[in-house]
């Protein structure tokens, strides 16, 4: 059972990171004569129980305190307020690989994630064939692992994280992003410990995920606890409050900024042919998405991803450049263009989550999820369809050829 | 700031206030986490020493390689005064300890930053990290220990009083050096500017601690107040009585108290600031 009462987190806004003695020292005198504290509170007034074999979403945009809370609740930071109590063995899933060595071999290594994971070198022995077995790597097993693919890297370290047997799991999704195979496994993953009995927190901006796992589901905001209750009635009231941002287009500027950032997105834009900002688009009308971002360092090449998802929170796709497509990289403002070809999407509410990525070695640089919705709309008037009450089924609504032939 | 957790073996219960405050670390927890602490231990020695040409010989290397400067510069052309002991015999003594001070202090240093990646991302009772790195440097203290004995094989002489001093003082020099490490490893953590002093540090250290020459030739001839500030040194009393217990020159200086105190509120103050660091470590690395 998880039991957290009034747990408060208070960040220093420019002294989070004291790079050396001087700006520390700067700092301090600073404080001292402006007696003004620059600080903000990630996360406030956080109460609520887990019972267990409870599954819990948590849900909430950017920089809400999700990312605050998990790591409060799996002990990596303190909080400035509250307690909390966890009863058993608990394991997260954001640690998967963590510590692994590239000079030590897939032996070595499954005994070092093994113990930084919390198990037992007993246990990891026990389970040591189980493991291999399940990495599929057992040839490779006495190689150094920097002579590994990165696939069968993951798979060794997934391999660990399986085998942990946690009666508290803490998932979040975000950091599982970006490698399809890998997340697919997490979930897979999570079904099956909930269905053991153990207690789950699972933290995801994939609203259909959270509603197939979770039995119950907080939305946070500002650091705050938005609403506590039934999954579906959470997400469903998370998706509609974006309904009064329905604008067409998106600063991106406020969002919360993280240190030492490569590169962030500025606006987002929903334009038609023209170039002129759209509220909706017709079903049969061709539409652009138009984003901007800021490069801050050279030699990051990031680009930007968009993803895109329906009212119901399904994920409808996924797009982006190309991992090796030109987009600009100097630093400086860019702005990229992507065109959604007509009869494509069904009628529908959407929102867009975007990524900014670079792709070698892999890093995500800002996750802006939910930023801007927008509508399609049926135009009976100029589609082929039957006019009706009801609006067709199915996600998307493309035209197909049909032919008689016989 | 309470952080403790009950259960045989791995964790079973975890309890976070942000209000209790637990001044000194948690044991059991510690104890809880061996395994890691084992398992670290052995990366570390297992890459400081994998694919290198020489591998481990590099352990004999190095405190030989000090031996043999120190015996040319001081034993040699400066003539210390050792009390009819062969120099190098002298200077190994004081070698073996002292690299160990500075290997610790070395890699205590850049330690828990080296570690961020781990840190960042999951709990561990975090004083393992420095703790791990003083067990790797036994490693090179067993070696030092090996070359010594191998020494006095060569010149035919036993030690003289006694190994279980010998032992005291070995115990009390990795007190002092652990002390030492955790508050240098919590120190870079705000101030990462330590991380540079810190070679600085260890070579200074070398001048002020009688490794390459006895104390005795230092402090007949500075005023007492300056005697008071050389013994201030935790290793300065360790590594004299050290080889007092070895060799039986020199002896226990009146002041060497001094050293042996200094060592314990290194080592008491360092695990106090370091749980005080290890609250926010999480958001700094």
């Amino acid at each position: 059972m998880i039991k957290v009462d009034g747990i408060g987190k208070q960040y220093n806004i420019a002294g989070a990171r004291a790079i050396d003695l001087r700006s520390d020292i700067r700092s301090n005198i600073k404080r001292l004569v402006s007696r003004k504290k620059g600080t903000f509170w990630a996360l406030q007034d956080i109460s609520f129980q887990v019972s267990e074999g409870e599954s819990l979403g948590i849900i909430g945009r950017n920089g809400a305190g999700k990312s605050t809370l998990l790591k409060i609740l799996s002990r990596i930071t303190y909080p400035t307020t509250g307690r909390f109590t966890i009863d058993g063995r608990l394991s997260s899933l954001l640690e998967v690989g963590t510590g692994f060595h590239s000079d030590l071999t897939g032996r070595e290594n499954i005994y070092l994630n093994g113990t930084i994971l919390g198990m037992r070198r007993h246990e990891v022995k026990r389970k040591f064939d189980e493991i291999v077995a399940f990495s599929g790597v057992e040839q490779f097993i006495d190689n150094p692992v920097k002579y590994y693919s990165s696939g069968q890297k993951v798979r060794l370290a997934f391999a660990v994280a399986a085998h942990l047997e946690p009666e508290v799991l803490i998932i979040d999704e975000v950091l599982a992003v970006g490698d399809v195979e890998f997340q697919r496994k997490c979930l897979g993953k999570m079904k099956d410990v909930a269905s053991h009995g153990r207690t789950v927190l699972f933290v995801s901006h994939n609203m259909s995920a959270v509603n197939n796992l979770c039995d119950r589901c907080i939305l946070l905001d500002m650091g705050r606890i938005e609403q506590i209750g039934p999954t579906r009635e959470i997400t469903r009231s998370y998706l509609s409050r974006n309904n009064d941002e329905l604008a067409g287009s998106k600063d991106l500027d406020s969002l919360p900024e993280k240190q030492e950032q490569a590169a962030r997105f500025k606006s987002i834009r929903l334009v038609n042919d023209a170039g002129e900002t759209m509220e909706h688009a017709k079903i049969t009308e061709q539409f652009h998405l138009e984003l901007t971002h800021q490069v801050f360092s050279t030699g990051s090449k990031p680009q930007p991803v968009v993803l895109l998802f329906n009212s119901k929170g399904e994920q409808i796709l996924t797009t982006y450049p190309g991992v090796g497509a030109n987009i600009g990289h100097s630093p400086g403002i860019h702005t990229t263009r992507v065109t959604f070809p007509p009869d494509l999407l069904n009628s529908d509410t959407y929102y867009l989550t975007l990524w900014l990525v670079t792709w070698l070695p892999y890093k995500a640089h800002q996750v802006a999820e939910n930023v801007l919705a927008f509508q399609i709309l049926d135009d009976v008037a100029s589609s082929t369809y039957p006019p009706s009450d009801r609006p067709l089924g199915g996600v998307i609504r493309p035209r197909l050829d049909w032919r008689v032939l016989s | 700031m309470d952080n403790s957790t009950t259960g045989l073996g791995h964790v079973m219960r975890v309890e976070v206030d942000a209000k209790a405050w637990r001044l000194f670390p948690d044991l059991r927890e510690l104890a809880a986490y061996r395994d890691l602490f084992i398992t670290l231990s052995y990366r570390d020695i297992r890459v400081r020493y994998a694919q290198t040409a020489l591998g481990f010989a590099w352990a004999f290397f190095q405190p030989l390689a000090t031996l043999l400067v120190l015996s040319l510069i001081f034993g040699r052309a400066m003539d210390v005064d050792t009390q009819g002991i062969p120099y190098p015999l002298f200077a190994v003594t004081g070698i073996s300890a002292w690299s160990y001070f500075s290997f610790v202090l070395k890699e205590s240093g850049g330690s828990i930053i080296g570690s961020q990646e781990i840190v960042r991302k999951i709990y561990f009772p975090r004083l393992i990290i420095p703790l791990s790195k003083a067990t790797v440097g036994l490693v090179d203290l067993v070696v030092a220990l090996l070359v010594m004995i191998a020494m006095f094989f060569i010149y035919g002489l036993t030690p003289q009083k006694g190994i279980v001093l010998t032992v005291l003082f070995l115990l009390g020099i990795m007190v002092a050096a652990v002390g030492v490490g955790i508050w240098v490893s919590a120190l870079t953590i705000k101030f990462r500017d330590l991380q540079h002093a810190i070679p600085f540090l260890i070579q200074f250290g070398l001048f002020i601690t009688p490794v390459a020459y006895p104390a005795r030739s230092v402090t007949s001839s500075i005023p007492p107040w300056g005697t008071v500030l050389y013994y201030m040194n935790p290793m300065a009393g360790m590594i004299e009585g050290y080889r007092w217990s070895i060799l039986g020159i020199g002896g226990v200086h009146g002041l060497a108290w001094l050293s042996f105190g200094m060592a314990i509120i290194f080592f008491v103050t360092g695990l106090i600031y370091f749980r005080k660091v290890e609250r926010y470590l999480a958001d700094l690395v």
